[in-house]
């Protein structure tokens, strides 16, 4: 895979030493890790190793005992729950493994959810989403609700919402776990394609063909430590 | 298991309930905040009920328990001692008709003389009796004992401790008699002012025995009457010196209870109706909300009655509690209200079948609404159940939900708006409770403006404010100096006085009618006393007089009709020109030369002042004090006990239903929150802010409070329309019509925000809590 990142450029996640404990158990042990603009990033490691708690840090959904989370130039630390959701809502997109889609709503209105929170009117907010949808594939299923969609489907609105906004960084949580192999395969090729046109990715996965198939970089976690760094050449890279 | 070790029934049977038990303890501790607020709703309603139970039960027939505790007398009659034998009254209690009777008791007269200061001056009867039990009138002796020697009296007072004070306090009678008071008493049929031993009666030479009769027939006044016929019908001419009727004293003793009946009622009924459907909402939600928990349990072998007992058990718990501390806390609760009831008549106290139904009612109403949810839990598969744990989708939330999503209004306010309609049916309890909430705050502002505007028009607030009497020799005070037209000049040249009105007090009789009425008299500036007129118009001289509609409804009397008045030989002519306000039957009010008519010397006995603005009610009376010592100012009062009493209930269940709905509403919100943790997650993690989430469960709750104000106000001014005439007609007075037609738009607009304010307020706190969910391990894991 083509990871359009410029190692000189622009750093979008710089974590410096970041801890994490609940209580006497700790989930993450002093990680550091920077992610570029343009670049795919992969975070793999067995259950419990602190993937989604890495996760969290940077998207901002939970803080760190002790250590510095920069994203996108934002110390996280600096900001308050309105000053998070404020940050998640500006520069981060989010798809999860189960999609979290909302169940009464249509696709398309789940998509344009996100845009409308952060103040864009409904139309607008619908013809952002019809947009992405046509690039992603699911135009003709935008009426449709959660419920009567694949779960292929299901995941590209769930990328659709994620992008409403033109986030600095796509986080997904194990965005293939719960599809069937085509499924998956399909969200994997849209998330190379996201990456080729620019999209910073980082990926939490256990699963190594979507981390080799769509990472430039992976990184392996073990008892919430960084365990190995290592850059991933991949069939049709240049 | 241990419980398969233990031999006999036992063993089975432990087997199934320990389980069970272990499942239901498990759950109680797992959803401790789902627990609380079944526990405090359950707590919240039970106070309602007892309280609203109490208050009907006790206005409904407070009269006849005390009654039927007391073996009260039908008919309490006086015969002259004199004329008849206790020989030829024992005839008498024979009589066909007559189901028990007690006596003769020897009735003498002695009088209080004015130097006592602890008992009102003039006669005091006393009854010669050994006992206070007996087969009819069963005195309730409250405090103290009974006389056991000549010398000892025991005195007829409601049971209020504020009278306490009169044991041991030892008195003379002009007479000769000296008595010490050992007990005090009352008699539901009021058989006597006081009692003495038979012998200390004997030896105050009694004029009247006294005989007490329970019929078999007693429910109308005419069977009173043919049982009192039959049992005189023998007796010489003219033994009979009197009868008492029971059903008189009832509908005087009454008549305070009666007043409360209507209001009560209305309160009572709301107070049940929104403390059923809370209930109802709080445990089918906490079973629905718990439908993953079911699956799990199915799957891991309980049988689907033991899944039926665990959600049964688990919302019995805090039922239970909540329930035996609510039974308490109303019964304390409801006391002060009931003695307002009693009015110091008689004691009423919450019945304990109250209790009783309570105590077992709430657990059983808990019970019923589990047990619909608990049933259809019963019936699904395990994997249903599993996958069927988040909210419900309804067609028609959908179709909202749509229509919003395009609406010109900030998303987080069109996603509240949009969530009452994925659960209708809890949507409709909540809703419900909504409504009734805001229809008691409704007609309780409505009886507080009414009984504000009648308390004073009652006290005359703003027309009098001081009312001077002359001071009585009788009771220790000092006469006047002055007579009673230079009293009246004194008043009006002392500064700050704008308007002085003489009042005289006079028994007199309307020709026709043995009974006397009362007549109030006045002179001098009676225009601005502020009396609320219902009809016709105020006396404008002499040959005038106005009544209570009670009075002319007693007489049979109208406007316009010609009245005879009588006192001693005096007569004058009068014509009824208006209708008060008051409630009394036995009073009307005539112009001084009226009075001068038919008692030319009469003096006036108080004088009744306004005073300019400003002015300082103290100083006047201090001035008063020292033109006059024989003059004595007492500041008019501006409240009306039965206005007070009124507001201080209605404010009180108000309080008690605006908090259960309230709770209600909280229920839901926590429901919803628990139902939709993750779609608030995944909102939170696509932006939407602490406050926004704040906003959209708030909003969702709001919609409901709109709803439940425009539906609520129009309830509210109904009951208002029902409860008041019948409290009017109850009292015996006439409102005028603004006291009833107390509502315009402005207050008919914040009423219907009363609605908003229950939801706003409930739905705040759990509101505030799904702002700070902790998203990330919904949206990880689920």
């Amino acid at each position: 895979m083509n990871s359009h990142h410029d190692p000189g450029g622009r750093l979008v996640v710089r974590l410096e030493d970041v801890h994490k404990e609940y209580g006497a158990a700790r989930a993450l042990d002093g990680v550091s890790l920077a992610v570029h603009a343009g670049e795919a990033v992969a975070v793999m490691g067995p259950s419990g190793c602190g993937k989604s708690t890495l996760l969290n840090m940077i998207a901002g959904l939970d803080r760190p005992t002790r250590g510095t989370v920069e994203v996108d130039g934002q110390d996280l630390s600096t900001l308050n729950e309105t000053g998070l959701a404020l940050f998640r809502r500006r520069r981060i997109g989010m798809i999860f493994q189960f999609f979290n889609l909302i169940e009464d709503l249509p696709a398309l209105d789940n998509a344009a959810l996100a845009a409308q929170l952060a103040g864009t009117p409904a139309r607008q907010a619908r013809d952002r989403a019809l947009e992405l949808f046509e690039e992603l594939g699911i135009a003709q299923r935008k009426d449709s609700y959660p419920a009567a969609l694949s779960g292929g489907e299901r995941q590209r609105v769930a990328v659709a919402r994620a992008l409403m906004n033109r986030p600095a960084l796509l986080l997904a949580d194990e965005p293939t776990g719960a599809l069937d192999s085509r499924s998956g395969e399909q969200v994997m090729d849209l998330l190379i394609d996201l990456n080729q046109i620019g999209q910073t990715l980082l990926i939490v996965t256990h699963d190594p063909e979507l981390a080799g198939r769509c990472a430039g970089r992976l990184v392996e976690l073990a008892d919430g430590r960084v365990a190995a760094r290592q850059s991933l050449r991949l069939e049709g890279t240049s | 298991m241990s419980a398969a070790r233990k031999p006999g029934l036992a063993g089975p049977v432990l087997a199934a309930v320990g389980p069970v038990w272990r499942a239901a303890r498990g759950a109680v501790r797992r959803r401790r905040v789902q627990t609380v607020v079944l526990g405090i709703v359950v707590f919240c309603s039970t106070v309602t009920i007892v309280v609203a139970l109490g208050l009907l039960e006790s206005v409904s027939a407070p009269f006849e328990r005390v009654f039927a505790a007391q073996r009260g007398a039908h008919v309490v009659a006086a015969y002259d001692a004199g004329k008849v034998s206790a020989a030829q009254l024992a005839g008498g209690a024979r009589a066909a008709g007559v189901k028990a009777v007690a006596g003769p008791f020897a009735q003498a007269a002695v009088t209080i003389p004015d130097s006592f200061e602890h008992l009102p001056p003039g006669p005091l009867s006393v009854t010669g009796r050994a006992a206070p039990g007996g087969p009819v009138d069963r005195v309730d002796l409250w405090t103290g004992r009974w006389p056991a020697r000549p010398g000892e009296i025991v005195l007829s007072r409601p049971p209020n401790s504020h009278f306490s004070f009169l044991l041991g306090v030892t008195f003379t009678v002009r007479e000769g008699s000296t008595f010490t008071v050992v007990g005090l008493a009352g008699s539901v049929s009021r058989s006597g002012e006081s009692w003495v031993t038979p012998e200390q009666a004997a030896a105050l030479r009694p004029g009247i025995l006294q005989m007490l009769y329970r019929l078999d027939g007693a429910a109308t006044d005419a069977e009173v009457r043919r049982g009192t016929a039959a049992i005189t019908a023998g007796l010489p001419a003219g033994a009979l010196l009197g009868t008492q009727s029971y059903l008189t004293v009832k509908r005087d003793a009454n008549r305070m209870a009666s007043t409360y009946l209507p209001f009560l009622t209305g309160f009572g009924v709301l107070g049940l109706v929104v403390a059923v459907l809370i209930v109802a909402n709080v445990v089918s939600g906490a079973v629905v909300a718990g439908f993953r928990h079911i699956g799990v349990l199915k799957a891991l072998g309980f049988t689907p009655n033991q899944v039926v007992a665990v959600y049964l058990t688990m919302v019995l718990v805090p039922a239970m509690a909540g329930g035996a501390l609510g039974t308490l806390a109303g019964g304390l609760a409801a006391r002060p209200l009931l003695d307002d009831v009693g009015a110091g008549t008689f004691s009423v106290a919450v019945s304990p079948w109250v209790y009783a139904a309570t105590l077992a009612g709430m657990p059983a109403v808990v019970m019923l609404a589990a047990l619909v949810p608990a049933l259809r839990a019963r019936r699904v598969t395990a994997a249903v159940a599993i996958s069927a744990a988040g909210a419900s989708r309804s067609g028609r939330g959908r179709r909202v939900q749509r229509l919003l999503s395009g609406a010109r209004l900030p998303r987080a306010v069109s996603l509240g708006l949009g969530l009452p309609f994925a659960r209708p049916g809890r949507t409709a309890l909540t809703l419900a409770a909504v409504v009734l909430g805001a229809a008691t705050v409704t007609l309780a502002t409505g009886l507080s403006t009414t009984m504000t505007a009648y308390g004073q028009a009652a006290q005359r607030v703003g027309y009098v404010h001081t009312i001077v009497q002359t001071g009585q020799a009788r009771q220790r005070e000092t006469p006047p100096r002055h007579d009673d037209a230079v009293i009246e000049a004194l008043l009006r040249a002392l500064p700050g006085a704008v308007h002085v009105t003489a009042d005289a007090w006079i028994d007199l009789h309307l020709t026709g009618y043995p009974e006397p009425i009362m007549g109030r008299f006045l002179r001098g500036d009676s225009a601005t006393l502020g009396e609320t007129l219902v009809e016709g118009r105020w006396l404008s001289g002499p040959g005038e007089v106005v009544a209570p509609s009670a009075f002319l409804g007693k007489h049979g009397l109208a406007v316009g009709d010609r009245v005879s008045l009588s006192l001693g030989r005096g007569r004058a002519e009068a014509t009824v020109v208006g209708v008060t306000m008051d409630g009394s039957a036995d009073l009307i009010q005539a112009d001084w030369q009226t009075l001068t008519a038919l008692a030319p010397t009469q003096k006036a006995t108080q004088y009744e002042v306004r005073l300019a603005p400003g002015t300082s009610v103290e100083s006047y009376n201090a001035a008063v004090r020292a033109a006059d010592p024989g003059l004595y100012p007492v500041a008019k009062s501006r409240t009306d006990e039965t206005t007070v009493a009124v507001i201080g209930f209605a404010s009180v269940l108000t309080l008690l239903l605006g908090t259960v709905s309230a709770l209600g509403v909280l229920n839901t919100v926590v429901l919803d929150t628990r139902e939709r943790r993750r779609d608030i997650g995944m909102l939170k993690s696509i932006g939407m802010t602490p406050r926004q989430v704040t906003v959209m469960m708030v909003t969702s709750m709001a919609a409901l409070g709109v709803a439940g104000g425009l539906l609520g106000v129009p309830i509210g001014v109904a009951a208002h329309r029902l409860v008041v005439p019948a409290m009017a007609d109850a009292a015996g007075v006439t409102l005028p019509a603004f006291m009833v037609d107390v509502w315009h738009l402005p207050m008919l607009t914040l009423l219907a925000l009363a609605g908003v304010v229950i939801a706003v307020l409930g739905a705040y706190v759990p509101a505030r809590s799904a702002a700070r969910l902790t998203i990330a391990t919904v949206l990880h894991n689920e």
